[in-house]
């Protein structure tokens, strides 16, 4: 790690521009929104202070929006890391075929998120569904299981739609940052050390944890603010059994046209993400973020 | 590595993968093929009709598949939508690659930065970049739109390339930083006692080192801004503009068109890029296995 004296402008400023431009005067614009009552029914735009918080907060759907969007970032995020990094171990080994199971594994990246979520819809369909004539087949259920209209395995399901198409973003990665490691290191580990799970935990996981980390963070953040795929599937119901607080965002600027009280949603779920990273990062601390 | 694993559990785990990944998309081949009549009549087999490209046919032609000309045919399950998904497809490359390439050639240098050195307003301006991507989407969408207007950039392509190159940059900066830092600094050190400057050294040293590190970023920036709908609908013009994400949820929100129709749609749709993907991954993988990152 070297030392400059001077900001590296040339270097820096290319990349910072274009973020300042995309992000400070629109969340400034946001933010100044959630502070007065900006509806299109309404001239004017009076200042209300925070009365937008108090009322999406005292609203009927903000209990249930936050427990789903919490329930759906806690299983969504990990199971992404989690099955992703599986993958990615077994993927680096060759065996026969390797390369067309490397292939297949990129498909549900190519998918727009539209047509992820009609696709899952066909999967789970009562009737015609995959998923329970292929139960059905083996016998394990008589009936048929309404997987996106039963408010138990509702939110189950578009986690598992969700997880699907974020895998391959996580195996490639993944998958570069294995590959970065030391094949003399990996060579000694095998003559030291004959258990694969102390490897892993020892030697390759100190080696992917940075990764891992960007990982979980972004996992976190696209569960936590993202909404179409589960909007497209189950509209938010059975009931609010899917309705997640990104979703309201959406719900109140848009479709009730009360743009305050919808940006006052988007900074409280700015809020909770910056509560979750900070979890992340402390969770699970990497020279990522180290001065050194 | 090589080792340990039985050939019956590596082929039970290869087709856990390939059936969870690739499952549902082998499900919209088979349904691309098959008329609606016989996917949906539980009685009628799927290899007994044979198969059926009609609907293949329409898209590129816009000749009329049978079923439609039928008496008693839903006017509905047909849509213009289908036949803008080539011109489509071509929108979003552009879009996609001017974004990838704009992601890398400005990402890696800040990238370079964030991980050798340290300098004065490193910590700040890490932050920012961490940070900016937590507002959600849809709180933006409006005050982008008037931004871009002002700029007299809605409806061109430039507003949806620029729009999506700060989307990914956070993420390509942060991702190539963890590549950068697992670099052996004895390398770096071995370039300086060699008279590099800071450019040789990040031009001869450090980019061809993580070419296939660059080469994965990249393939994140591409699809970032291939999948990317919000803005890519209110910012896109005319139908001859639209990028793919738009065309296709535009077709899937249609709950008359025909399954296969829409089907066909996302066939037609996800091969290109399935080809490319897999072209520039395989250079990545390749890359990465032959150890040229290796120390």
């Amino acid at each position: 790690m070297w030392s400059l004296k001077r900001f590296p402008a040339l270097w820096l400023l290319p990349a910072l521009l274009p973020v300042a431009l995309m992000t400070i005067y629109p969340v400034a614009y946001a933010l100044w929104t959630s502070l007065h009552s900006v509806m299109l029914l309404f001239p004017g735009e009076p200042f209300v202070g925070l009365d937008n918080y108090k009322r999406v907060v005292s609203s009927n759907y903000f209990q249930d929006a936050l427990r789903n969007s919490l329930v759906f970032t806690l299983l969504a995020a990990p199971l992404v890391v989690v099955i992703g990094t599986l993958i990615a171990l077994f993927l680096q080994r060759r065996f026969f075929g390797s390369q067309v199971v490397r292939s297949i594994v990129l498909l549900p990246w190519v998918l727009p998120g539209a047509i992820s979520a009609v696709l899952w819809i066909w999967v789970f369909h009562p009737s015609f569904g995959v998923l329970n004539g292929l139960l059905r087949d083996l016998h394990l259920i008589d009936g048929s299981i309404p997987w996106l209209t039963s408010p138990r395995y509702a939110l189950v399901s578009v986690v598992v739609a969700h997880v699907w198409t974020q895998i391959p973003f996580a195996v490639v990665l993944l998958m570069a940052a294995l590959s970065g490691i030391n094949s003399e290191t990996l060579e000694a580990a095998a003559i030291d050390c004959r258990s694969a799970l102390k490897r892993f935990r020892y030697i390759v996981f100190p080696e992917i944890k940075a990764m891992i980390v960007v990982l979980v963070v972004y996992n976190a953040l696209t569960a936590f603010t993202s909404y179409d795929l589960v909007y497209a599937m189950t509209g938010g119901g059975p009931g609010t059994a899917t309705t997640l607080l990104s979703f309201q965002i959406w719900r109140e600027s848009f479709s009730m046209y009360d743009f305050g009280s919808g940006s006052a949603v988007a900074f409280i779920v700015v809020a909770i993400s910056a509560v979750l990273i900070i979890a992340i990062t402390r969770a699970l601390p990497s020279d990522l973020f180290a001065e050194e | 590595m090589q080792r340990g694993l039985h050939p019956f559990l590596t082929f039970l785990f290869a087709s856990l993968i390939v059936l969870f990944t690739g499952g549902p998309v082998i499900l919209s081949l088979i349904g691309s093929v098959v008329p609606d009549r016989i996917l949906l009549d539980g009685s009628k087999g799927l290899f007994s009709e044979g198969l059926n490209f009609e609907t293949y046919r329409y898209v590129f032609t816009g000749q009329l598949p049978d079923f439609y000309l039928a008496e008693n045919a839903n006017r509905a399950m047909i849509s213009d939508a289908a036949r803008q998904v080539p011109q489509s497809l071509l929108n979003s490359g552009v879009i996609a690659f001017s974004s990838m390439v704009l992601n890398l050639l400005i990402g890696a240098p800040a990238a370079y930065m964030f991980a050798r050195y340290i300098f004065p307003g490193k910590k700040l301006t890490f932050m920012f970049l961490i940070l900016s991507p937590l507002v959600p989407a849809v709180a933006l969408v409006t005050p982008v739109y008037i931004m871009l207007q002002t700029l007299g950039l809605v409806g061109t392509q430039a507003g949806i390339i620029l729009v999506h190159t700060a989307k990914a940059l956070p993420f390509t900066v942060l991702i190539l930083s963890v590549f950068f830092r697992k670099m052996p600094s004895e390398i770096f050190e071995a370039a300086v006692l060699d008279h590099c400057n800071r450019f040789q050294t990040f031009f001869r040293v450090a980019l061809p080192l993580a070419l296939p590190s660059i080469g994965a970023t990249g393939l994140f920036a591409f699809m970032l801004s291939y999948s990317e709908y919000m803005f890519s609908m209110v910012l896109s013009g005319d139908a001859a503009t639209r990028p793919v994400s738009v065309v296709m949820a535009a077709l899937a929100r249609n709950t008359d068109v025909s399954w296969s129709l829409l089907n066909t749609a996302i066939f037609i749709a996800i091969v290109p890029t399935l080809v490319l993907v897999i072209f520039v991954w395989r250079f990545v993988v390749e890359g990465l296995l032959s150890g040229a990152v290796k120390g």
